[in-house]
């Protein structure tokens, strides 16, 4: 006899239902992502089914993002590599691929009449194992300046590796480390201004110091200001109208709406005169200026930029040290922003006004060039993600090696650790060195060699003491990798470890699945 | 299936492949579309758009942006082409043209079981010494030689519907650029450079005016002149016609004598803005175009002409930086600002009829800082304007191209064939997959070269051979002319383009190869 417990349309998947159900939903988005993992991953080409815009990329977290998962299992990977994203910026596809191959771990586990919680308990010893190991190996070298810049260059390199900029990873990474270095600790990234223009090749990007807003001075200004006082304004500055809905004025003569609208331009001549009164030479607007102001400005040897976006006002704000201000009665109380030169620069086809020597000296701006638009937002991609690893590595000085030896180790590691263990939890501690190892794997797979003879080779001259061994995948065979400088961030690897177990755990405590009735769109009928 | 020792694995995957092929192809068919547009005698392309307009052009990014693809790669080319013409403003088709040879070269070895990723890193650096090939073949100029520099533009303009006229239209080019070029500068805006078009005459009557074309007319609805000497001209953005505040209004009329009133003082404040506006010495009054009110109305009109003031209005917002840049005049936004300083001043202003349409021609600018070129485009109908338009356009491309890296190269295939044959050699210097790669780069460079034949009617292999024969043999100018039919010294043909023109091409090429090559999975997005 059944019993109707749910309302209409609710699903329930039970036991081995569920937890099929959620192994196969995160197996399949880790395969999904497997093949972006490394230097030689490929690229996937999203295409939007609404709008038909399509979208080339290697990013983890940005293919995650853009697909659509009905699978709840499916759904938690998805935010563990936002979470990657967000936190470290890199290494989402790591996280993404670890969680899923301990969850294909866990479940041959299962199989062999494992109870979930035994499997939760070995991986948790396994993870602390791991996560210790991966403490010894890490090396700190920020007391001496010079080799920090070598790891922060060898990180950028590691990073860019993966990505489309791998051909001028060594132009990249050196742009990366000059901007990380100019914010001096700071890891708010605003500082750093990307602009992309079509055109050119990848090469020809370059890092300026300064800020540059994709605008241009008022009509027959000067186009170079030295040493400029800016004064940034959100303001309108047209008649400030009465802004009552159906306000109307009535009037018996032309002389006096002639009147009118000399009492009009009084007030905004006024505002100008207010202005004017800060001492600036550049004055920018968020909001349009219109003629006569800006006739009153040229005259008044000030430089007025209209129309500057909000991004721009803003950002422009925080360079020059000044602030956005609307109202203009208290001069003193106004911080003005500074910076020593102004001037027009052209880039591509396209005339910009560049401000250099600003108050903010941290502040750069990279100017991307590229073939095509998705060249350039995939390239904008990339380097974002070794500019926040970079600005990560600052804080957190600590090193560990790339190319599957961290892995390697703390699978080592947790082996031992499995024969520490007595009892069935061994065999779990056993399974995620397994998953470990699955990392190595898959970059030989990606880059087309033979996957098993090379693991084995990388594996066996691990436990032969040689720590700092790794894959080359370029020559295909085993290297010391901290002489290739194949070097990681100790944040970042901790980070993709301790998230991806945490998540597997998450997913094997699942033995039940409760689906609500689907919102339908009719909605309020 | 192994290209390396160590890739003896079992192939399992079958999609990446498929996918990757099925990009390739849809990336060539786009290639092989506008692959008989190239060369001078290359044919045009006729697009009817989706709002019925037709297009014939011969310009490979127009035609490109024209087509509706549909396939995320084949759009990449699409971008690709618009690349070339942002960076060199001419060899948009040859970019498309390489990258489909490329992505050819490229199935082939991927059919050899070779990673994509070493394909495509290989192809960038063979890219890489193409430009160094490229450039070291390259003669530099100087840009005080006008002479070369029109044929390079001649080059340009001879695969166009213009060819005829190149020896019109290429002189027209050089000198416009050379005009507005600052001296020492590495780059110039073509802005600077207005092109005009007007329908009527021939491309013959194309000309080049040192000075400020207008296409708007002088309004003579009040009889006011058409043709002032010693002009002084003002460029006004405020209105003259009654006044209006921003906020709403009514005039309330209660009586007769009211209504007198209102128009007495209509006349009164009218009169009065013009009679500032002659006080200034002012005779050429430029209107900017106006939304909310009229620009000017007919008594305004009627007092102007009065005062023998020649009045053009509706000018664009846009366009106010460019006349008062070219003209010298600062824009005047209040008649109370209205004074002498502000005036632009030039010998002659003058409207002419020519071939039925009219324009407005103001030259002998005085006092500019910051000379501006504007050239009048003559056609018989829309499309062939359009297309007289772009090929111009082009052509100061090429000349900018120069200004920014001022070095000439022979053009006829010449040097994609001596590139072609320099990296056949150096390829037997490197070894493994790299080899495999530079040989396939290489081969498919000579698609030009064929193609340029093909083109023309010649027999590809026999031109081809015949070039590569002759390169061999230290003949590194050797080149197709179409004119003579066969090979030749292009450079001595006068055949030149923009070094830059072909390495940008090669460069952007092998990027966008190695984007498509990285593509294993199409995944639909929200």
């Amino acid at each position: 006899m059944s019993v109707n417990i749910f309302g209409d349309q609710v699903t329930e998947e039970r036991a081995e239902n569920a937890r099929l159900s959620s192994f196969v939903g995160a197996i399949a988005v880790g395969d999904l992502v497997k093949t972006t993992l490394g230097p030689k991953g490929m690229d996937k080409l999203l295409q939007s089914t609404s709008t038909g815009e399509s979208m080339v990329t290697n990013d983890g977290a940005t293919i995650l993002k853009s697909i659509p998962f009905d699978n709840p299992a499916a759904k938690v990977l998805v935010n563990i590599a936002k979470v990657q994203d967000d936190e470290v910026g890199d290494g989402t596809t790591s996280v993404t691929v670890l969680s899923a191959e301990l969850l294909r771990e866990a479940e041959k586990l299962v199989d062999k009449k494992i109870h979930p919680q035994t499997i939760i308990e070995g991986y948790r010893i396994a993870s602390k194992a791991a996560l210790k190991q991966l403490d010894s190996l890490a090396v700190d070298n920020s007391d001496d300046s010079e080799k920090f810049r070598q790891d922060l260059t060898n990180i950028a390199k590691t990073t860019l590796s993966s990505k489309i900029l791998s051909q001028d990873k060594e132009y990249f990474a050196k742009l990366a480390v000059d901007a990380i270095l100019r914010l001096k600790g700071s890891t708010n990234l605003d500082h750093i201004q990307i602009i992309k223009k079509v055109g050119g090749k990848l090469s020809d990007s370059f890092l300026d110091e300064g800020f540059i807003l994709d605008k241009r001075f008022g009509v027959s200004q000067p186009k170079k200001i030295t040493n400029a006082k800016i004064l940034i304004a959100n303001t309108s500055m047209d008649t400030d109208k009465v802004k009552i809905f159906g306000a109307k004025i009535k009037v018996d003569a032309t002389s006096k709406l002639a009147q009118l609208e000399k009492a009009e331009k009084a007030k905004m001549k006024a505002k100008v005169e207010k202005i004017k009164k800060f001492g600036i030479n550049v004055f920018v607007n968020r909001q349009l200026i219109y003629d006569w102001p800006e006739q009153l400005f040229s005259d008044a040897n000030i430089n007025s930029i209209e129309h500057a976006d909000f991004d721009g006002v803003e950002r422009l704000a925080l360079v020059t040290g000044g602030e956005v201000v609307s109202t203009f009665d208290n001069p003193e109380k106004v911080k003005l922003g500074h910076c020593d030169l102004i001037e027009e620069v052209i880039i591509g086809e396209d005339v910009m006004t560049k401000f250099s020597g600003v108050a903010a000296g941290q502040a750069c701006t990279i100017v991307l060039r590229g073939a095509t638009d998705q060249l350039l937002d995939e390239a904008e991609r990339s380097l974002h993600d070794a500019l926040s690893v970079l600005s990560q590595t600052t804080k957190e000085t600590r090193t560990v090696l790339g190319g599957g030896c961290s892995e390697m180790n703390m699978s080592k590691a947790v082996e031992q650790a499995a024969q520490n263990e007595s009892g069935k939890k061994s065999l779990a501690v056993e399974a995620f060195a397994r998953a470990l190892r699955q990392l190595p794997t898959i970059l030989c797979d990606n880059a087309g060699f033979d996957s098993s003879e090379l693991v084995s080779k990388l594996r066996s001259s691990i436990y032969n003491g040689l720590t700092g061994s790794g894959l080359d995948l370029n020559s295909g065979d085993i290297q010391d990798m901290r002489e290739l400088g194949i070097v990681e961030s100790y944040k970042l690897k901790k980070a993709v470890v301790s998230s991806a177990s945490e998540a597997a755990e998450v997913l094997l405590r699942v033995d039940n699945i409760i689906r609500a009735k689907p919102r339908t769109a009719d909605r309020g009928h | 299936m192994s290209a390396k020792v160590s890739n003896a694995t079992f192939k399992n995957k079958e999609k990446p492949q498929e996918v990757r092929k099925a990009n390739i192809i849809a990336a060539r068919a786009v290639a092989d579309a506008v692959r008989t547009s190239l060369g001078p005698k290359g044919m045009d392309k006729m697009i009817k758009t989706g709002k019925g307009e037709t297009i014939i052009s011969n310009d490979g990014h127009t035609i490109l942006r024209h087509m509706a693809v549909l396939h995320p790669a084949a759009k990449m080319l699409v971008d690709l082409s618009g690349a070339q013409d942002v960076e060199a403003g001419d060899g948009t088709t040859s970019v498309v043209v390489i990258t489909g040879a490329l992505l050819g070269a490229a199935e082939n070895l991927l059919n050899k079981g070779i990673h994509p990723t070493l394909i495509s890193e290989s192809f960038q650096k063979a890219a890489e010494r193409s430009c160094q090939i490229l450039l070291d073949m390259s003669h530099k100029i100087s840009l005080s030689d006008r002479e070369v520099l029109i044929k390079a533009a001649n080059t340009s303009l001879s695969s166009k519907i213009v060819a005829q006229h190149s020896s019109l239209l290429g002189p027209i080019a050089v000198d416009s650029v050379l005009k507005v070029v600052k001296p020492e500068a590495n780059n110039v805006d073509l802005n600077d450079i207005r092109l005009v078009k007007k329908v009527g005459g021939t491309i013959d009557d194309t000309e080049m005016i040192d000075g400020v074309v207008l296409t708007q007319n002088v309004i003579k609805s009040a009889g006011g002149p058409t043709r002032i000497e010693k002009a002084r001209i003002g460029l006004i953005q405020f209105q003259l016609s009654p006044p209006k505040p921003d906020m709403e209004n009514n005039i309330v009329v209660n009586d007769y004598r009211q209504m007198d009133k209102i128009l007495k003082e209509e006349r009164a404040y009218l009169l009065n803005i013009c009679k500032k506006i002659k006080k200034a010495k002012c005779n050429v009054l430029l209107i900017q175009k106006s939304i909310l009110r009229d620009a000017v109305n007919d008594l305004a009109l009627h007092f102007l002409s009065a005062l023998k003031i020649l009045v053009v209005k509706d000018i664009e917002r846009d366009e106010v930086e460019f006349i008062s840049k070219s003209l010298g005049c600062k824009p005047i936004a209040d008649v109370d600002s209205f004074t002498e300083a502000r005036l632009g001043v030039a010998d002659l202003v003058e409207e002419t009829e020519s071939s039925g349409s009219k324009i407005i021609k103001i030259t002998g600018v005085k006092n500019v800082t910051h000379p501006t070129v504007s050239v009048i485009c003559r056609g018989a109908n829309n499309m062939i304007l359009d297309e007289t338009e772009r090929s111009l356009h082009d052509a100061l491309c090429v000349i900018r191209c120069l200004v920014k890296e001022k070095a000439l190269i022979a053009g006829g295939g010449a040097p994609e064939i001596e590139v072609s044959r320099t990296l056949l050699k150096e390829a037997n210097k490197l070894s493994g997959v790299e080899q495999l790669c530079f040989r396939e780069f290489a081969l498919a460079l000579e698609v030009i070269p064929t193609t340029l034949a093909e083109n023309a009617g010649l027999n590809p292999i026999e031109i081809v051979t015949d070039l590569r024969n002759k390169h061999e043999l230290g003949e590194k100018e050797a080149g197709i002319s179409v004119r003579r039919s066969g090979a030749t010294n292009t450079y001595n043909e006068h055949v030149l383009q923009p070094v830059l023109v072909n390495t940008s091409a090669i460069t952007l090429a092998s990027e966008t190869v190695k984007s498509i090559l990285r593509i294993d999975d199409i995944a639909f997005s929200r």
